[in-house]
């Protein structure tokens, strides 16, 4: 076992990806068998000790901590292949390299007619980018497990009471962890992937997964409506996904992305370059659907219906940050135009978002509208041609994202499912470590000197600049983040701030509690994280991180358009300036009570409530598609149904009439109705008419025969 | 003594099948129609022996295929005589015209 791994190392990664699943797949089995020996377990003696060893009346906790072991030893797996891939990089050729960490075996073949035959394939390939994100992907999901047996733990309870949904209910512990694993596979699977079609499977797969979690209390009304508006708008972007692979497979033939991309890189691409553009908005489009992109964005703020510890594995650190990693794996098939679509986008979104995120109140909100914005900064670095730094962001801000959300999940829990900050207050002498652990996240995503976030956003601004001073009709795409650098800042200390500095404004953060170690420990160890995971030497260069060095390294060749820094530094001195007055403007604000914010609401007016109603999206698209949409299905049904009494119901059940759909049913089903009743004299039950049927059936059909025969 | 030939034996094949089809067609008697049954299916017999004897190429086939019907025969009255028990058991005769429970 130990030697067929390690001749071949990359299939570390296929059993580290299969981990979960099996994870996921026993606590399927254990569920399901309770469930059904559950009727029996009066009865049967076998039923009984069944029912009673997988738990009885209670959920397992033993599965989640199955869930746990098999997450914690496929990021041993994921560590161990990063060290050993970083290891033979630097010793064996590139051919060798090819063998020990790309693989795919034939999936399905497609027949085409007269061209070669077109196959299917499932396959994986490591390079340095899928070693990183599946490594960050591994541990930083293992940790939020951990947190999970801690913050799902009134879950085991046999009867659970949900409070907003007014109910009680059995606890589900062993499904979330169950969902989680599935979750994970499949996220991992979307990682290693080395062709497009596989990497649309995982992304639907985790996509599904996004809908059951965020619909995990699906009694209430509120997470119900999250869930559907998630998936719904998720199908957006994936429509302009299917496009851009129908495009692909009929000009390549062939999903797999290196060889797209160096049939790109040749003399003579097979494809035409209006086409190319149509595949790269098309595959684009599901990015912005999946990462939460300007226009899609709005489904993720709903995703926090959610339980916590999913708002930080799949809407914070991993699954939206899905769109860029495909960004980036496909980045040489993005013409200009397309990146520069990319760009804008990103730069609208984080803009946006930041704005939305200076005023809400709800500590979850104020953390997706952040992790939206960053999201828009990792696009636009893409979009300028900035990989490495997106891409670096990209790793570091899921780890303080992370740590940020399971923090406001510690919150949460110690203040009872309190989630306002208006009512939250003096945190930090009640629960300390989660206080001091939130602030280091909060100084990472500032952009603090030293703090992970600074070197990828430094490198971010920097590849902007270069860009805007090469392009000077784009400047506006370094005038957008640097302004968001600032608001950035603001809104994150305005939260810490609120929530953690000052006096108790309600009763339930006067009796707030520290959490539990199983929810401290992942905190403190992402906090570490947060800190030094882009360091590199010398310390005060952003750009001698030896994460961004060892990303570098996947640079999917030379030749495309990559970014140039600015080489006078100054963007890193403005940023760091603006996140300056960002934070000083938070203390003086919420922090010295020095500035009154109530002062400045009232001034704002308009603008305040603009922000606070989130831009009026949801309003606008509500108008817009929703409504029409329900308008249109309202419609449809009176074409099918009139309203009729009840006493006359039958009647009109059986009425005739084609010049309505419903009436030519009808006619449809009265008709096969009266020939059945006709048919049905034909079974007597007289053995003797069957046979003579049969002999006269058997005569005439020799004689149809003969006539047929003798007449030829 | 001279050879038949194949026609005579598809003549006494043709002949039992009528036979046995009229019983089926006419009797009421469940036995009376098993008894048609099998005279079909021996009709059948003779013909698959006639023709392993007189068509070359048919030599084995129709040797095996007339073993196999006999096999089939004795399960087929197995089977039938069981449910003709049964039959008079739940109704104390064997008309096969009271068997008319199920029709439409």
């Amino acid at each position: 076992m130990v030697s067929w791994l390690l001749a071949t190392p990359g299939r570390l990664y296929v059993v580290a990806t299969l981990l979960p699943l099996a994870a996921c797949a026993l606590l399927l089995v254990g569920g399901c068998l309770r469930g059904v020996c559950r009727p029996y377990r009066e009865s049967h003696p076998i039923a009984r000790f069944l029912y009673f060893f997988l738990g009885g009346h209670r959920p397992l906790r033993s599965g989640a901590y199955l869930a746990t072991g098999a997450m914690a030893l496929s990021a041993a797996l994921a560590i161990f292949g990063l060290v050993r891939y970083l290891d033979e990089y630097q010793t064996l050729s590139p051919l060798e390299m090819h063998q020990h960490w790309v693989e795919s075996t034939t999936w399905a073949k497609v027949e085409t007619s007269g061209a070669t035959a077109m196959t299917l394939e499932i396959g994986y390939r490591v390079d340095h980018l899928t070693a990183l994100m599946f490594a960050m992907v591994a541990f930083v999901s293992t940790m939020i497990f951990v947190f999970s047996i801690g913050y799902m733990a009134d879950e085991t309870e046999e009867l659970h009471e949900d409070h907003e949904a007014h109910i009680t209910r059995p606890g589900r512990f062993g499904r979330f962890f169950l969902y989680l694993s599935l979750f994970c596979f499949s996220m991992l699977n979307l990682v290693i992937a080395d062709n497009l079609f596989q990497v649309f499977i995982s992304w639907e797969l985790v996509g599904v997964c996004s809908f059951f979690l965020i619909g995990f209390y699906h009694e209430r009304p509120s997470a119900a409506f999250a869930a559907n508006k998630a998936f719904i708008v998720n199908r957006v972007g994936d429509a302009g996904f299917l496009i851009g692979l129908a495009i692909i497979w009929s000009q390549f033939g062939t999903f797999n992305i290196e060889r797209i991309i160096s049939d790109l890189a040749g003399g003579d691409p097979p494809i035409s370059h209006g086409l190319l553009v149509a595949a790269g908005i098309g595959l684009f489009l599901g990015c912005v659907g999946k990462s939460a992109q300007f226009p899609l964005h709005t489904w993720l703020p709903d995703a926090m219906e959610g339980p916590t510890p999913v708002s930080a594995l799949i809407h914070a650190a991993t699954m939206v940050a899905a769109g860029v990693y495909l960004v980036g794996r496909c980045f040489p098939i993005f013409t200009p135009e397309v990146r520069l679509i990319i760009a804008y986008t990103g730069g609208i979104t984080l803009f946006l978002a930041a704005t939305i995120a200076l005023v809400q109140t709800d500590i979850k909100r104020v953390l997706a509208y952040s992790t939206v914005s960053q999201l828009g900064f990792m696009m636009l670095a893409l979009g300028v041609g900035g990989w490495v730094a997106g891409l670096l962001h990209l790793l570091t801000h899921a780890f303080f994202k992370a740590l940020l959300f399971l923090g406001s999940g510690s919150v949460i829990l110690g203040c009872h499912h309190e989630q306002d900050l208006m009512n939250m207050g003096g945190l930090r002498r009640r629960m300390p470590v989660t206080a001091y652990t939130m602030l280091i996240g909060v100084l990472a995503i500032s952009g603090t000197p030293f703090l992970s976030g600074w070197y990828s956003k430094d490198m971010i601004l920097s590849n902007a600049m270069g860009f805007g001073l090469q392009n000077r009709e784009h400047m506006v795409l370094f005038i957008l983040p640097l302004l968001t650098a600032g608001m950035t800042a603001f809104y994150m200390f305005r939260l810490w701030f609120l929530a953690f500095a000052g006096e108790p404004r309600g009763l339930e953060a006067e009796h707030a509690h520290e959490s539990p170690g199983v929810m401290t420990v992942p905190l403190i160890v992402l906090a570490v994280f947060s800190v030094c995971v882009a360091w590199g030497w010398p310390l005060w260069d952003p750009h001698a991180s030896y994460l961004g060095h060892l990303l570098e390294k996947a640079l999917p060749g030379p030749a495309h358009g990559l970014a140039i820094d600015d080489s006078t530094h100054s963007s890193g001195w403005l940023a760091l300036v603006v996140a300056a007055s960002g934070f000083g403007l938070a203390l003086l604000m919420y922090g010295t009570r020095t500035i009154d914010p109530t002062v400045w609401k009232a001034r704002a007016g308009a603008l305040y409530t603009f922000l606070r109603e989130k831009w009026h999206f949801d309003e606008l698209y509500d108008a817009v598609f929703v409504r029409p949409a329900v308008a249109l299905g309202y419609g449809t049904a009176r074409f099918d149904k009139r309203a009729v009494p009840p006493e006359q119901a039958d009647a009109a059940d059986r009425a005739v009439n084609v010049s309505s759909l419903d009436g030519v049913l009808n006619a449809l089903g009265l008709g096969t109705m009266f020939f059945g009743a006709r048919l049905r004299g034909a079974q007597s039950g007289l053995i003797r008419r069957y046979v003579t049927v049969l002999m006269a059936a058997a005569v005439a059909l020799v004689a149809v025969l003969v006539v047929v025969y003798v007449g030829s | 003594m001279t050879e038949l030939g194949l026609t005579p034996y598809l003549c006494l094949g043709a002949f039992l099948f009528a036979c046995g089809l009229l019983c089926i067609a006419t009797k009421r008697n469940a036995v009376g129609i098993l008894m048609g049954v099998e005279l079909v299916l021996n009709a059948a017999n003779v013909n698959f022996v006639a023709c392993a004897r007189f068509v070359p190429s048919f030599a084995l086939e129709g040797q095996v295929f007339a073993l196999l019907v006999i096999v089939l025969a004795a399960g087929e009255a197995a089977i039938a005589l069981a449910i003709i028990l049964n039959f008079y058991n739940n109704h104390a005769t064997v008309d096969v015209d009271r068997a008319d429970e199920l029709k439409g």
